[in-house]
């Protein structure tokens, strides 16, 4: 025969398990859930303060026409060319190196040449050194991630329509950074292989 | 230089241009504009800011002849050289 005060001890146990049990479980829910929002969370932070390289927000047309070009910022871009090993362009940037100031756009031109007696499809990615200056730099329109195909013994001139964001003037990482380099490089493309969009870790 | 290993944190992502690749001037339609444009550059000693009026001549020669999709100057980048448009209203 159990005494009322042991049957308020066990019921008063009971409740306190009830509650830690209720604790453990939301717990886990709120875990779960935390894991499914880490992802637009991440990218949400990235996108503000673009570390990792990713894209930010905000890049568009209308951007472009309000534009304020930042004169005193004069920036060194270099142009480099490479072609894959089995690759028989001859494919080098036109000019060595251009001066631009962010927030105005630029051109710049690289040129092709097929030598061979038969037309050769190429795709080409490119890489901008320093990786965190990458982050400004917007190409608005160039030769990269289509296929291009070159006739036997032809010439072109691939240009490259670009411009380094506003923003980065105002980056305090950006400050020592005078030079930016582009570099291209062209892969041959065979017949049926999908390329996928590289990326560099 | 694109193909070096980045050993360590960093990671560089490409992104696609925002209006995709230009068509290939196969017949050199616009290789003048180009030429132009080139030897301004050496002109000026690379500066780019005293060569746009060539860009910006290089591009609406490929708009012209359907190798870029026609779009407002305005829109690349080039409002200050719009006719009409003095810099000091530009600067308000």
């Amino acid at each position: 025969s159990s005494n009322p005060f042991q049957r308020a001890q066990e019921d008063e146990w009971r409740r306190r398990n009830k509650t830690v049990l209720t604790y453990v479980a939301a717990a886990a829910v709120g875990m779960l859930g935390a894991s499914y929002a880490a992802v637009p969370l991440y990218r949400l932070y990235c996108q503000t303060t673009g570390l990792g390289g990713s894209a930010v927000a905000g890049h568009s047309s209308d951007q472009i026409e309000n534009m304020v070009p930042v004169k005193d910022r004069v920036i060194k871009v270099t142009f480099n060319a490479d072609v894959h090993a089995s690759l028989q362009w001859n494919f080098r940037p036109q000019q060595t190196e251009i001066y631009v100031v962010p927030g105005e756009t630029a051109l710049a031109f690289y040129k092709a040449k097929n030598p061979t007696d038969k037309p050769v499809i190429g795709i080409s990615t490119y890489n901008v050194v320093p990786f965190e200056a990458g982050q400004y730099f917007n190409k608005i329109q160039c030769f990269c991630f289509e296929e291009q195909r070159l006739n036997p013994q032809e010439e072109v001139d691939m240009p490259v329509f670009f411009y380094i964001d506003p923003e980065f003037a105002e980056d305090p990482r950006m400050v020592n950074v005078d030079l930016i380099t582009l570099s291209y490089t062209f892969f041959e493309a065979k017949e049926g292989h999908k390329l996928p969009v590289p990326g560099y870790n | 230089m694109s193909t070096a290993m980045n050993f360590g944190t960093k990671s560089f992502q490409p992104r696609p241009p925002d209006k995709g690749s230009f068509p290939l001037d196969h017949f050199g339609e616009c290789k003048s504009f180009k030429e132009k444009f080139m030897r301004c550059l050496r002109d000026k000693n690379y500066e780019n800011a005293l060569c746009r009026n060539e860009s910006k001549e290089y591009l609406m020669c490929r708009m012209q002849r359907q190798l870029m999709a026609p779009e407002p100057l305005e829109k690349l980048g080039f409002r200050d050289l719009m006719e009409g448009k003095p810099e000091a209203k530009d600067e308000c």
